[in-house]
This record gives C-alpha cells, structure tokens and sequence, in this order.
C-alpha cells in the first residue's frame, strides 16, 4: 500500500503539507474493520472496490460494475442529513422528547394505576380521577390579566415557571355521582420548549417578542428565577439478565426488575457447583430447584430439561443442584414453599393477620422475586422459564467465562431524563396527595352528624401545595427522596451554566453516572469501544469525575418508552411460537433462537434471520416505531427486541446493494425542503440503530469501504463527537488529551450568552465587547450556532520567543491591541435585596439620601442615590458607595399589646424607628449601575435587583486559551513599536512561546494558523471539520498564490532594534478564548484586617479580606533556617498574640494580676502567649484537663 | 562622550541620507530611505506609530445613551474614530494647557445627537459627529463614504453625547496613532545573511521574493562587513494625517529628543552648571525627554 497523499506541488516539493490530512487510506480503514468486526477481509473479496485514494474524487469505473449499479458519490453532501436531523431532534431533544412524553403519558397512566380514593368509613363514597392534563404556563395572581406569561419574566421575578394541573374528578356526594372538570390540584415546572411551554414551534420574531433567544437550546426548567436542568443519569439497564461475579467471585446472573409498583433484584448464584437463587426478601440463599418447585415446576426432570437442554456438559453441572433439593426432601410444591417460608427475612405485613409461611412464600415468589415478569392466575410458567434461563446463562458462564457480560458496555445502559425523573417523583406526590385525601375524607365521613352534605370537591382544593411545593423542592434542591423507591438522590438538577453559550449547550448534553466517585477501579471511567458515535469521546472532565461524566454525542437520541402490546402481537405474527407452549426440550433443540422482548422471553423461532429481516423491514417501512431495535444473539441464541426507554440510539444511512440508499437526488430534495429527516425515515433511507443493534451492524465510514456485508454507512464520521468537542479544528490532528483540556476550557470562554444577554439579570455575566466567529470553523460549529453566538476574538500570532515573560505558556500581548478592543470583556454582577414586611406591621423603607451631610466622605457615599433610595442608572460606583439605602425598622418582632405598629404609626402613638441596612458596593474597583428591576415576588414582597457592570480590558494575569487546550496568562503587554512586525508591517496580537508544541503535541493548532493564513488572504472562512476540513496543501498553495511562504513561516523584523529576525517565524490568525479566570477578581493583599471572633486570628479567603497564611510546610522552611524570630512574628505576634498572666506557683492562667486558684497575687508573671493556646486551655479545662506552665527564665 | 551615535552613521566620505519616494497617495506613501544607519530608520519607523500627535477622542460626557451599547462600549467606539490632525501642532496638550480641564487651545469639541424616531433601525455613523472646530472632523475617505458605523439605534433609542478630542501621541493610547500599518525591509535578497532561511530544498522556491527585491542585485557574495543602508518604507495612515506630515512629524520628534539630548549633554559638560543634575544618569535626561515635550 502506498502511503498517504504525498502527492507534492512541483514548486513546494514538501511532504509535510499533506500528511494525514485527508480522511482517506488505510487508517481510517482499519479503525472501520475493527469497529465492525467481520468485515476486515472484505477488502480481498472485493479487489476492485476500494484501492487506497487518497483524494475525494469517486475511484475509477471498474468494468464489471458499470451503469445503473455504479456507485453514487454522495461522499460530499451526505453530511446535509445532519443539520436536517438537528433541525428535527435538536441538540437537547433528548429531554423535551423525555419531558412531552411524561406529560403527554406517563403523567396519564400513573393517575389511571390510581384512580380510584375510597373509604373506609362509607363503602358507597369514591372519588375517580378521570382525566389529568396540564395548562401552559399561567400566572398564579388571580388579579392578574392573563397577559402571557414568559420564561423570561420568570427568570426576572424569581418565579417558577409552571402550568396548572388539572384533573377530572368524579365523586359520590350524599347519594349522587358528582363529575367536575378541571379541578386544579397543583403546578407542575414545564421544561422551555416542550409540548407545554409557550415557546413551542415560535418563530425568531416572536422569539424576541418574548425576550427569548431563539438560539437557547431549551429543556431546562425556571424554578424560583433559576435555570436548573435535570441532567441525564446513567443507569445499569432494567429486567435484564446480567452474568458477572458477585462480591466473592462466584459467577452469577443478576436482574434489576423495575416495575411501576416495585423494584427488586433477584440473583441466580453459582455457589460450590450449585445454583442458588437469592432474594432480598429471603434470608438464605434458595436451592434453585426449590425455588422452581415452589413455583410449581415439581418435575426434576422438566426442570432439568429447561435449564441443561441437550448439552451433557451442563448436566453433569446441574447434577449436583438436583441433589441438593432431595436432599433437603423438598419433591412438591408444597414442601418447597414451607421451605422458603421458613427462610422468609421479616414479615413486611405489619398491619393484618400474619398468614402461613406457605402462603407469604408464594407471594414472594409471585409478586417480589423477579416482579417484572407477571404472574397471572398463579402461572408461573413465564416466571419459570426466566429463572431457567438465568440458571443456564450461569452454567454456561462457567463454562466459558467469556460469555460473561461487561457492565460497561453500552447496550447495558440506559440513561434517565427529566421525563423519567419526574415521572417517579410525581407519582410519588400523587400517591401521597391521594393517601392524604383518603385520610381526610375517612376523618369526615367518620363524623357521626354533618351538617352539610360531604363534598369531596373541597377537600380536594385543600391539598394544592403537596404536589407543587414537591416538584419546586425538588427541582430546586436536586434531592430526590423517594421513600417508596427507597431512593435518595441528591445532585439530580444543576444551575443552568449561562457562562457561555457553548457551556450552557454542554450542560445540556451532560451525563452523569451512578457510579461512585470514590472507587478506583477503571473500567466505568474508560473509553468503551461502544461508545463510538453515542457518546462523545473527547468531552470528559478531568480529576475526580474523569469518564464518569460524559457527553452524547452531535447525531445520538435517547429512546422513549414504547407501547409493549403490538410488539407482543407483531412477534407471534411473525411466526413465533409461544414459549410457555414449548417443553425444555423443544426449547434448546438446534434451530430453536428465542425471541424476547425487554428481557423476557415471549417465543421461540427456528429462523432468526429471516425473523429478524421482516422485523426490521416493518420498521423501515414505521408500522413500528423506529426506535424498536431488534438483534441477534448467537451465544444466548435468542433474538432480542427492546422498546424501553433510555436506550442511545444514532441513525445510519442503510446500505442496499453495495450503495448507500441516500442518493444525491434525496438530498436535492432535502436541500430544496422537499424532504425532511422524517421521510428519510419514512422512506427507509436513514434508520436508527441502538448500540445492541449496532453490534449486528457492519457499518462502513466511508462510502468507499462498502463491501459485500456492509449494512449500513456512517452519516458523517464528525459525529462521533460532541457539541462542545467539535469547536475544536482539526481535532484529529491533535495530542487526544488536548482535546479534553479544550472541552473544559470552552465552556470558560467568555463571549455572547445569547440574543437575550443584555436583557437578562444573572448573579454573574461575562460578555465580550467584540466576539469574532473564528476564521477556521467546523461543521459543528455552524450546527450549534457557535458562529452566531461566538466566544473568542481571531489574534494574530506569532510562535516566538519574546523578553523572557513568556514563559511557561506565557503570552506577550501587543498594547496596540488592547487599545483597540481586543480581549475586552464586559462583567455584570447582580446584587439582589428584599423590601420586607414584617409580622408586626412594620416593613423595610428605601430612604432618600440624608440632607445635611457635611462631611465630603459622607456625600460622597450617598452620592450617587437618586431621590427614591437606588442609584441611578449609569451612574458610577466607587467603592463604598451605597446603591440601594434601604433601612429596616429597629422593632420587628415585637407586638406591643395587641396593637400593630402600623396601627401606632396611625394614631401617632409611637413613631418606627429604622435603620440603616444600605447595600454597599464592596469590589475594589469602580463599576456602573447597569439595570434596576423592582419587582413583585410569589410572596408579595418587593425585590431590588440591581446590575452592576465592570468593563475591562485584559491586564498582566488574565487567562487566554487557544482551541487546543493551550492555556496561558498574558505575562507582558508590549507597546505596538516593541513587537515584532512583518514586511508588510503587521504587528502580532499576540506571541506566543514555541516551546507550547514540542510537549503538547497540538498540530492541530499550527494547521488552524496555516488555514486561518490562508482564509484571511482569501477572505474566506476555512474548515477544520474534524476528520475532513480544509487540506494542508491546498492551504499552502493560497499561500504562496498570495506571495506568502507555504509554510505559514514569515520574515519578522524587530522592532526594538529594526534588525531582521534571524529566524523565520510563523505568523498567523488563531482563535483565542479569553477565560472568566481575571486578575481582578483575583488579586488579594492584606496588611491588617477583620480577625475572626473565636480565635483572634486572621481571617480566611480573599472575601472576608483574610490574611495569607504560612503553612505548614513554609514554617518548616523556616525552621530548617533556623529564622526563629521571623516565625515567631509571623505565627504570634502579627497573627494572635495575647497578654497573659501566669501564675507561678499553681501554673494556671490568672487574671489582671491576681490568681484566683491561689487567692494571691504573688507569684503572677505576665506574658505574651497565641490566643489560640489560651483558648486550648481554657477548652481543655472545661473538659476538666488542667494544663499547667512551667516557666523559666529565658 | 557618552552618546554620539546619530554622528557616527555618517561615516566619512558618506554623503546624506536619501529619501526616494515611490508612491504617494491620500494614506500611502511608499518611499527608499538610503545612505543612513539602520537604527535611524527604525527610530523613524517607532516615532511614526507611535510619538506624531494627532487629534482624538479622549473624553466622552453622555447625557442620555439609550443605545444597546454600555456607555463605556460607546466611549471606546468614539474614541477609536480617526478625526483630522492637521492642526494637531497648532494645539497644546491638555497637560501643558492653562486651563483647568477643556479649553479652546487644547480640545476640539465633537457632539453627537440622535435620535430614531422611524419604524427601521438607524445606523449612527461618524458622520453624525458635529464639530466644534471645522478643521477637525471625522475621517472620510470620499465624499459618498458613509462614515464609521458607531452604533445602531432602534426606534425609540436616543444618543446624546458631547466628546472632548484632545491632542495626544499613540505612547498613550493606540487611537492616536496616525498609522495603520508601516511596512520596513532592507535587504531584501538577504545578502546580509541577518536572517536564516527556513527552507526544505531550495530557498530560491520555496521563498517568495519581496516586491523590493527588484530595487537591489541579487548577486551572492557575501560581504561580512557590509552593512544595512537601504530602507524600504511603505507608511499606511488611518487618513488623520497626510502620509508625508507623519514622516515629517516623525522627523520632528526625533530632532526634538536629540535636541534635548544635546542640551543634557552639555549641561554635563557644565559641572558648575547644576552639580546635582550633572552626577545623574545622562540615561536619565533621554528618558525624560522622549516624549519630546518635556524639556525641564
């Protein structure tokens, strides 16, 4: 095989330009077989197909394979199906999807499960909900006009944004049925963007009619004026069997179920070649054959029959479980559940009769152990089957330990969205609405006399903060307490990150895991094979959380719950056989593939491949949903079918006849609007796949990889990354943990927040004065609109070595530069008050400024007040400088006999005293009042919130960061005729230290300077579209068309001295971040100051103005020197040195000269100890250990 | 003597230096500069960025910004607008001014005004800055050019603001700068081997040659004593300035700092001039008199 493109120009005669650069050659080959495993011998089958090109062009027409059936290039316009499927699915679609579906259904089933409220004390009362729906959002002040009510007011007023619940109720009311419709029993947060949300399906202007960004991703929540979002979590998957090994290492099969009533685990153990079955609810591990006795299965030959099936091996296994149960004379039904009676943990029946340990055991076995799989009439035969199955997968693990599952592929995961979150936390506050009202109602109907015919109709409006205040709290804390899913969650939701727009769009697209941060093992932190274009590979954080927290990648989608009835019906339509009809026999003859759907077994077919193809070609052609995926299982010889929800799911081009099915004619169409993502669905061109049925798949990346067992063909192999990975140009190109660096660091940028930024009123803005979009884009990056809301700024760099003050990743910033803007960054702060109202009546005042203020230190403090109490706008704040002179009466609690304060204020009895409680603005530097808002909260009471605004321009120790995870303070500003200029006289923005890239390894970051060169003198924007974008060698070309060195390398000259630099250095535009991390907010110095009350000690942190403290190790230093003076200033006397006196005789701390343990004041010296220490004797003393001194002279 | 360099260049038999000019329009002027030391034509090229005075928004009072723009944004947009400095020499520095803070002899007063009041977005340009002195008054390039674009106002949003230019130098702040760019070369076939040629086969391909390359021989000796005497300018002005005033301010400067230079020098000689002032730093006399305005 010839190596990659180093076709050179004739004139350059380089090989450096084009290396690695196009996505062809044997690579990307290899990393495609090895995705797809059976297809790494394709390439011999099919000589002609695919020899190594290393340019886009199609390969040359071979002649077996000419006309109709020719291959069709869609190499280049392929990747149009991707802002296509964005438009449809949206980077955040995955929780709005989640959130409608909840609302839409889930919210409907779970008041169906519990509809009906009757009552103990009247068996003819019921109360039936009927119907549940919920309102977009409205205002909760009745008074109010029913004026729209925006996300953004919301998030101004501190409210939350929520819809009212309604539901229709039907009720027995004395002797006759009462209905009633929209009954509200609460609010429910509604998720921006979703079905419910008054943002759906809204054009830009009306967007911004409603002071929204249309660019602002969406599916978060506004609860209490916060932005909070309910992250994705991931989870082991549910009602599947998992082999692995328990905590001692024997091998055994574990199954989550989850149902809506119960989750429970149920395990099949291999314990000293026996299987066992394990219960929580059940003390001792159960023989198996026990346990399938007790389920009915009394025969040892059936039940041998199911779990061995004709494999003698597995007999001889199995020998020993049968066994054991005669041994125990456990042979009928009935025996074995005395058996397991008797081994029964507690009697969860508190209340009632307790019933035989027979009977508790059938119920165990029926509704507790393995709860997903239902028991209808007492047939166990399903529940049976399952456990076989388990035992089986377990010998067979044995076995071969290769057929042990790994709890870190994919395909065993399922994450959680908001949908699911809130789904079980509702179902929780209307379990409890629905006890509280049965209480209530019985307390009523109890009553012997009433007056009134009960209505149940105002018990109910009684109970209307349960749910609301349920949903606030828990959205607003993160805790999840679920008491009846034994769940206590807490750091479910996060503030909404608005400090770009990028890291708000990388929240949204976060994963966090279950997994414990503490443990050290590997393997959930990895970077699992399957993961590939699910999960973003890149975008990870570092330290603790490393893999841990992930990110989905650009084209994945989380499935929602699907309907299970017409799946059932669709797979005996197909030609299963029903399982429970079959024998162990029957079951585990040769051709026999089980078909199971979520986990259970349903049936049994002899023709997989062909059960499989008719099942997927009714779902190409959606008379299923198209995100059913099917597969097959050759180790388990079973096909499997999922329709749950949480699975990650990406969509693949199909592949038919050694050719892609999108043709260019389909995205002509698409281009045109003729066509959307749906009707490639629809059509059968595009389909989903799961990561199980991406196991089935052979997927090739390019076009040209197409071979004989080729499936399916990657939409655009940047995809495999995510939102905030592909900012990055050229991220192929680059060292793999720079990339992840540069993941973090995005999300510090500073630039535009959104179209709504200076309409908002956040705790903390950072905007830049002049974002620029970057001169080297990606795809990505048009995708996610980071084009439009940019943050960085294009400086022109040049990679050399400059005055010393770069060092380590130092920059030299060209003072020219600052002067002019660049860099420059806007910083609001909101400071936020409460107008109070106090119980007694009294309440906060804002007061207009003092008259009569003399002292130039005082006007100037209240200087800037307008004659309502608030600084006006515009108007500059210096330090110490009151903005808001709010005063609080002195009295507020006390009630002077029945009489309010207000009432005296009235009848002049008494006048409120007040005082003054101004906000003082505390920064160091000055700053501008940017916005009032007085505003009216939930509880009545006025809000202030004022912004305050800081523009700065970068000074020496402000953070910039290139897109390579290349990070570096601005070390020297340089003044224009100091730096370095070419001959055409450009002077950099910036320089940067060349000894950043030998360690680093960021070639990405010198292609963007080559492209970004190139793009400047062409005046166009170039691509660094990971895995393709603008080539090296068609960069240098511009280049040299432009009169440039095609190495991106220029001839500098001094500027200090006008002498010819003797290196040529490369010159160029790269884009640059500047990061929130500035000197201002960071500079701390402190020569006296506050002291903290208990230990006379400086205080802590540049907040409280602390002291600097020197730590163990320094003082150590200074013991090593032998400076005992200098750590005795240090550590006492400028820290918290204290007078005392001592007592001579007795030993203990005296007081002002007098001993009160010796009643003298004889012996009294005085000296000067830390108060820390007098504090430790005097705390020991309390605790009645009696320190002593010992003095000597000195 | 401690400093007599400007003498030295002029090595005996030398004849003075040259200036060849090339192109001169509104804001370029191109020119060879021969016969001198490098160190003069760089200093020249320094003082023309950064020490010719021009005229320039330094103060801006806002009565009413109702703008999207913060008030500082707007500041940093006005001052950054070029305004013509012919009369730059004629006027003091604020510093150097009798007056208090503004007077007429020291600030040039500019006031913008607007308003939209129509249905569509109003672009506020420089060429809605009204001067109080009709010799300074934002750059255009032509007649039809429509002026630098300062902010965009919105029906309803209102600008009135009143901004004080003064005089200063680019040392200060970079929007007194009467240049944009100032292209300087010697030697351009790299005869002085002052530079090495990165190059991966040929120099001769892989190095594009400079447009000045024409002006000299190409021919390769390497002569080790040679030294630089050829300077090729080209000065780019942002149009506050005639191109050829920037040279000849520039010029200015320089002989204003070596007249200060000489007069500390002989001040030196002097013992019983100042006997204090003499022991210093003769370093000290040349920092304090670079800006060329301050001869204590």
């Amino acid at each position: 095989m010839s190596p990659v493109a180093t076709a050179s120009v004739p004139s350059v005669g380089c090989g450096t330009a084009a290396s690695g650069n196009g996505p062809a050659g044997p690579q990307s080959k290899t990393s495609n077989s090895a995705l797809s495993g059976s297809a790494n011998n394709r390439s011999n089958q099919v000589p002609d197909l695919a020899p190594p090109q290393h340019f886009s062009f199609p390969p040359p027409p071979s002649p077996q394979r000419k006309g109709l059936t020719d291959p069709i290039p869609t190499a280049q316009d392929k990747w149009e199906l991707l802002p296509a499927f964005l438009q449809i699915k949206g980077l955040v679609k995955q929780h709005i999807d989640s959130f409608n579906h909840f609302i839409n259904v889930d919210m409907k089933k779970i008041v169906q499960a519990n509809a009906k409220i009757t009552s103990d004390a009247d068996n003819i009362f019921y109360l039936k909900f009927t119907n549940i729906y919920v309102s977009k959002p409205d205002r909760q002040e009745t008074s109010a006009a029913n004026k729209p009510f925006t996300p953004h007011e919301c998030r101004l007023r501190d409210l939350t944004y929520s819809g009212t619940i309604y539901v229709d109720i039907e009720y027995v009311k004395g002797k006759q049925i009462i209905r009633r419709r929209g009954v509200s029993i609460g609010r429910m947060p509604i998720m921006l963007r979703s079905s419910h949300c008054i943002l759906r399906d809204c054009s830009d202007e009306k967007m911004a009619s409603l002071q929204e960004c249309p660019l602002d991703p969406g599916g978060y929540f506004i609860v209490k004026g916060t932005e909070k979002v309910i992250l994705v979590q991931e989870q082991l998957s549910k009602n599947r069997i998992l082999i692995e090994h328990d905590p001692k290492g024997l091998m055994q099969a574990s199954v989550t179920s989850t149902t809506l009533e119960r989750k429970s685990k149920t395990y099949v153990v291999m314990k000293n070649n026996k299987l066992y079955l394990r219960h929580n609810s059940i003390a001792d591990d159960m023989p198996l054959i026990v346990a399938l006795k007790g389920m009915g299965m009394q025969s040892d030959k059936e039940i041998t029959q199911f779990v061995v099936g004709h494999n003698p091996k597995f007999l001889q296994m199995f020998s020993e479980s049968v066994e054991e149960a005669a041994s125990l004379e456990v042979f009928t039904q009935h025996q074995a559940l005395e058996y397991i009676g008797s081994k029964i943990k507690f009697s969860r029946r508190v209340m009632g009769q307790r019933k035989p340990p027979a009977e508790e055991a059938l119920e165990i076995l029926a509704t507790i152990v393995l709860a997903h799989i239902p028991v209808e009439h007492m047939n166990f035969r399903p529940k049976c089957i399952f456990i076989t199955m388990m035992a089986r997968r377990v010998l067979m693990a044995t076995l071969n330990p290769a057929l042990m599952d790994d709890r870190d592929f994919l395909g065993n995961k399922r994450l959680e969205l908001a949908g699911q979150m809130l789904s079980l936390l509702f179902e929780d506050l209307f379990k409890r609405l629905t006890t509280e009202l049965k209480m209530s109602f019985d307390k009523v109907l109890n009553r012997a006399n009433r007056v009134k015919p009960f209505d149940a109709y105002n018990q109910l409006l009684c109970h209307g903060d349960l749910i609301t205040g349920g949903f606030v709290r828990a959205i607003s804390t993160g805790n999840w307490t679920l008491k009846r899913f034994k769940m206590d969650r807490a750091g479910v939701t996060h503030v909404l990150s608005r400090l770009s727009y990028i890291s708000a769009l990388g929240m949204m697209t976060r994963i966090q895991s279950q997994f414990e941060k503490t443990r050290k093992v590997s393997g959930p932190r990895s970077l699992q094979p399957s993961q590939w274009g699910m999960l973003c590979p890149s975008d990870t954080p570092e330290g603790e959380a490393c893999g841990l927290v992930k990110n989905l990648a650009l084209m994945t989608h989380i499935t929602t719950d699907d309907d299970e009835a017409p799946l059932v019906r669709l797979i005996f339509a197909l030609g299963a056989e029903d399982i429970n009809l079959l024998t162990g026999g029957e079951l585990y003859q040769k051709r026999g593939y089980f078909v199971t759907l979520n986990g259970v077994p349903l049936g049994l077919t002899r023709r997989p491949q062909q059960f499989v193809h008719n099942f997927r070609l009714l779902r190409r052609c959606r008379r299923i949903s198209e995100f059913v995926s099917i597969h097959i299982n050759t180790h388990h010889r079973s096909v499997n079918i999922s329709s749950d929800g949480g699975r990650i799911c990406r969509p693949l081009i199909i592949v038919e006849n050694l050719q892609g099915r999108v043709t260019p004619d389909h995205i002509g169409r698409l281009r045109a609007k003729e066509m959307t993502f749906d009707d490639f669905l629809r059509q059968g061109l595009v389909e989903y796949l799961d990561v199980n049925e991406e196991n089935d798949a052979t997927v090739a990346l390019y076009e040209k990889h197409i071979g004989p067992e080729t499936t399916h063909l990657e939409i655009e192999p940047f995809t495999i990354l995510g939102a905030v990975a592909g900012l990055i140009p050229y991220p192929h190109h680059n060292q793999s943990p720079r990339n992840t660096y540069q993941c973090a660091m995005g999300k510090q940028a500073i630039g535009a927040i959104a179209y709504n930024q200076l309409n908002r009123i956040d705790t903390l803005l950072y905007l830049m004065v002049y974002p620029q979009q970057p001169m080297v884009k990606t795809k990505t990056i048009e995708l996610i609109n980071y084009d439009k809301l940019p943050a960085g700024q294009n400086a022109t760099v040049a990679v050399m070595s400059y005055s010393g003050y770069d060092i380590e990743d130092a920059l030299v910033i060209n003072r020219a530069s600052l002067d002019r803007g660049y860099g420059r960054c806007q910083t609001m702060r909101k400071y936020t008050t409460l107008v109070k109202k106090y119980p007694n009546g009294t309440f906060d005042r804002l007061a207009d400024p003092p008259e009569n203020l003399t002292l130039p230190s005082e006007i100037e403090r209240y200087g800037i007040l307008d004659a309502d109490g608030i600084a006006g706008v515009g108007e500059r704040v210096l330090p110490k400088q009151v903005y808001v002179n709010k005063q609080t009466p002195t009295m507020t609690t006390t009630d002077l006999s029945g009489t309010t304060a207000a009432a005296q204020m009235a009848s002049g009895a008494g006048v409120v005293s007040y005082k003054p409680t101004p906000m003082v603005y505390k920064a160091p530097e000055p700053a501008y009042i940017d916005k009032v808002l007085l505003a009216n909260t939930e509880s009545d009471q006025i809000m202030v919130k004022t912004l305050i605004r800081q523009t700065r321009r970068p000074e020496l120790g402000d953070k910039f960061s290139s897109r390579h995870g290349q990070k570096g303070v601005c070390g020297l500003i340089v003044a224009q005729e100091d730096m370095p200029f070419s001959d055409q006289g450009i002077c950099p923005d910036m320089i940067m230290n060349p000894h950043g890239f030998p360690s680093r390894m960021t070639v990405g970051k010198m292609i963007e300077l080559l492209a970004g060169k190139a793009g400047v003198l062409q005046g166009a924007r170039q691509y660094g579209t990971a895995f393709g974008g603008s080539k090296v060698q068609d960069m240098s070309e511009i280049l040299i068309e432009s009169g440039f060195s095609y190495s991106g390398k220029d001839y500098l000259t001094s500027g200090i001295t006008g002498e010819a630099l003797s290196a040529y250095i490369f010159f160029g535009p790269v884009y640059y971040q500047k990061l929130k991390h500035m000197v201002m907010d960071k500079m701390h110095a402190r020569s006296r100051g506050p002291r903290a009350v208990l230990t006379r000690q400086p205080t802590e942190g540049r907040s409280r103005d602390g002291g600097l403290r020197l730590g163990e190790m320094e003082r150590d230093c200074l013991i090593g020197y032998g400076a005992s003076m200098l750590l005795l200033e240090r550590l006492m006397v400028s820290s918290d040195a204290f007078d005392v006196f001592v007592c001579e005789q007795c030993g203990l701390l005296g007081y002002k000269g007098w001993c009160q343990y010796c009643k003298s004041n004889d012996h009294i010296v005085s000296m000067v100890i830390p108060y820390a220490a007098k504090l430790l004797f005097q705390e020991l003393q309390s605790m009645n250990i009696v320190p002593k001194l010992v003095l000597e002279n000195y | 003597m401690a400093f007599n360099a400007y003498d030295s260049t002029l090595a005996p038999g030398a004849d003075e230096p040259q200036i060849h000019i090339r192109e001169i329009t509104d804001d370029v002027l191109d020119f060879v500069l021969s016969n001198t030391d490098l160190s003069v034509a760089n200093s020249l090229r320094r003082a023309m960025i950064a020490e010719v005075p021009t005229i320039a928004i330094d103060i801006v009072q806002i009565e009413s910004n109702t703008s999207v723009l913060a008030d500082e944004f707007l500041a940093h947009r006005l001052g950054m607008i070029p305004l013509q400095s012919i009369n730059a020499d004629r006027m003091k520095y604020t510093r150097d001014c009798s007056c208090i803070q503004a007077c007429e002899n020291c600030t040039v007063e500019l006031t913008l005004n607007v308003k939209c009041t129509e249905d569509r977005t109003l672009e506020v340009t420089s060429r809605d800055l009204m001067s109080s002195d009709p010799k300074v008054l934002p750059v255009l390039s032509d007649p039809d050019d429509q002026g630098i674009l300062i902010v965009k106002l919105r029906k309803g949003q209102e600008i009135k603001v009143n901004c004080l230019a003064k005089k200063g130098v680019a040392k200060e702040h970079a929007k007194w700068s009467p240049v944009s760019a100032i292209g300087f070369e010697y030697d351009p076939h790299n005869r002085l081997r002052h530079t090495h040629l990165w190059v991966e086969e040929d120099p001769a391909i892989e190095w594009p040659l400079s447009h000045n390359a024409v002006e000299e021989p190409s021919d390769a000796a390497y002569d080790y004593k040679a030294e630089p005497n050829r300077f090729y300018f080209r000065v780019e002005t942002v149009g506050s300035l005639p191109p050829e005033q920037v040279f000849t301010g520039a010029v200015r400067v320089l002989q204003d700092k070596l007249g200060t230079m000489q007069i500390k020098l002989k001040e030196d000689d002097e013992p019983e001039n100042n006997g204090f002032n003499a022991m210093g730093d003769p370093q000290d006399g040349i920092f304090n008199s670079q800006d060329g305005w301050n001869n204590f």
